[in-house]
């Protein structure tokens, strides 16, 4: 318990900035929409566009004009955010005290490596929680001045609950990094690495047919925002998936933790 | 009762040597001296025994329990100061405190304020803002604070100015006569000397010798200064005898073995003076690592 208050407090500033970022990518999106709004013209400029490059951007699936639209491909920002965001909470909240020499304290402390990881995976849960609500919170304040409807609620809540399961992945992968990795000053870098790798990866998965089973090894995949606007819900083989990776990063995460020697 | 015992304990970091198949035991309520120069192990030993890092072979248990498997629940009794501490940079030293008395089960408040009282450490500041003696001050008390029945200290001395030594040492005294055995790992040889009962030394990862401090002194060796005219450096080349140098009104030289054939020759000297004393720990311990 008290490792797990002590690491929340020692995060709070991070999430602040996190929570500052995507808030301000949030008002500053909402300043291009609205000249979008309701814009007919915007729409003859896309059609112009090469179809390659509209899908990697995701513009095919929506009309961005609407505010439904415009969010669905929002939708690619707050997943990236909340990977990155989750990974460098897990990795770092493990390998800092390597890196910061605190590990002969914190280590020698009457504690079980395993509470350590649980307590310190929890407070980066927490963090994570609070990136989505934060982002959900901001994007509903936004969202209120064109009035949305109902569809628009309920399309905004199946967004945040797909980011949330991004963060999810993520974080349990940062977390076995943070734990598993020698060179603990690099899995920070390896596991942002790792995301923007997937994420090229869902780019170019989208773009070409032949490439279509790339999109197993992306989690930027699993919840395409395009399709959880026409079907409404999380794809259950996905989730499937996802809840495999997450139980086998973690359970990687505590084995290799308990087992490696701790570098001082 | 051994509080401590180290059996055949090996460690190796890839291919680098950390420590080869030592073995020693420590007794309740002693005051055990480790010396060693610099990576020859000392670290390494208490790292393992405190289950930072893990053997390559052997095994070691603390309190009659294996020091891995029980680790958690043997932390509960043990205390221990790094050579250099590290503590969480933004946090207030008695947040600090508090937080490492927390996962103590006893209430350690007092023992806390008494120690640093003791220590004259300001509670206050936040460690960042601490010179190095001061986070090693910190550490004195983090180490103390829940009155632990076994204590790790790696070379505890360095950076406290004399005045703060010596009142460390005075309260490593009290806790070793409230019972409280203690693993003292040194470089400098006084400070093992003024405190501890026994010692071990490690030596390119390996235990060259563990004896009481006194059979190390006493038994083994005298240091020999014979003032005479006309002396031959020769005469003195005999087994039992090293270091020998010469200058220009005599000898010095360290001996070993019975002390009669020494005297029978030097009797036969017109000397102008002689002395035979007991070597300082330094000098044994230059004359292992030559």
């Amino acid at each position: 318990m008290n490792i797990f208050l002590r690491e929340l407090k020692a995060n709070f500033k991070s999430l602040l900035v996190w929570g500052g970022i995507i808030i301000l990518l949030i008002v500053i999106a909402m300043a291009k929409y609205s000249a979008y709004a309701d814009n007919p013209q915007l729409l003859a400029v896309l059609d112009s566009m090469p179809p390659a490059l509209l899908d990697a951007f995701n513009l095919k699936a929506f009309n961005l004009t609407t505010l439904s639209g415009f969010f669905g491909v929002m939708f690619t920002y707050f997943a990236l955010m909340g990977g990155i965001a989750a990974a460098m909470w897990g990795s770092d909240i493990i390998s800092k005290e390597e890196r910061d020499k605190t590990v002969e304290f914190a280590l020698t402390l009457p504690v079980t490596r395993n509470q350590v990881i649980t307590s310190k995976a929890l407070a980066a849960l927490v963090n994570s929680i609070a990136f989505v609500l934060i982002t959900w919170v901001a994007s509903l304040a936004a969202a209120s001045y064109y009035h949305p409807n109902i569809a628009f609620y309920n399309f905004l809540a199946l967004e945040m609950q797909a980011m949330f399961v991004i963060e999810l992945i993520f974080l349990a992968i940062g977390l076995l990094l943070g734990c598993a990795m020698k060179q603990y000053k690099r899995a920070g870098s390896t596991a942002v690495s790792i995301i923007l790798a997937t994420y090229f990866l869902s780019i170019i998965s989208g773009m070409n047919k032949k490439l279509d089973l790339l999109k197993y090894f992306t989690p930027f995949k699993y919840f395409d925002a395009g399709k959880l606007f026409r079907t409404g819900h999380m794809d259950l083989t996905y989730l499937l998936l996802s809840a495999i990776i997450i139980v086998v990063a973690m359970a990687g995460a505590y084995l290799t933790y308990n087992r490696r020697d701790l570098y001082i | 009762m051994n509080v401590i015992e180290v059996d055949h304990l090996t460690k190796y970091y890839g291919k680098a040597r950390g420590i080869i198949d030592v073995s020693f035991q420590v007794e309740a309520g002693e005051i055990f001296g480790f010396i060693g120069p610099n990576g020859a192990g000392k670290s390494t030993t208490i790292r393992l025994l405190l289950s930072l890092i893990y053997p390559t072979s052997g095994s070691a248990k603390i309190f009659g329990r294996d020091c891995i498997k029980y680790g958690p629940a043997l932390r509960q009794e043990i205390g221990y100061l790094p050579s250099e501490v590290f503590y969480y940079e933004h946090m207030k030293v008695i947040d600090l405190l508090k937080y490492s008395a927390s996962f103590y089960k006893k209430d350690c408040t007092q023992r806390l304020h008494e120690l640093a009282e003791i220590m004259e450490l300001n509670l206050n500041r936040r460690i960042e803002d601490l010179s190095y003696g001061n986070k090693k001050k910190v550490g004195i008390v983090q180490g103390l604070l829940h009155s632990p029945r076994l204590l790790f200290l790696d070379e505890p001395t360095a950076g406290l100015d004399p005045l703060i030594q010596r009142k460390f040492f005075n309260l490593i005294r009290e806790e070793n006569q409230r019972g409280v055995t203690v693993f003292f790992s040194s470089h400098i040889l006084g400070e093992v000397q003024r405190l501890c009962n026994r010692v071990g030394i490690i030596k390119e990862g390996r235990i060259i010798e563990i004896s009481d401090i006194r059979t190390l002194q006493q038994n083994n060796y005298k240091k020999v200064r014979i003032a005479a005219n006309g002396i031959d450096v020769a005469d003195f080349n005999i087994e039992g005898v090293s270091k020998l140098e010469s200058n220009h009104d005599g000898v010095r030289f360290f001996f070993k073995g019975d002390i009669n054939t020494i005297v029978r020759k030097i009797s036969q000297i017109d000397l102008v003076d002689v002395s035979i004393e007991e070597p300082t720990l330094e000098e044994i311990f230059m004359h292992y690592y030559e």
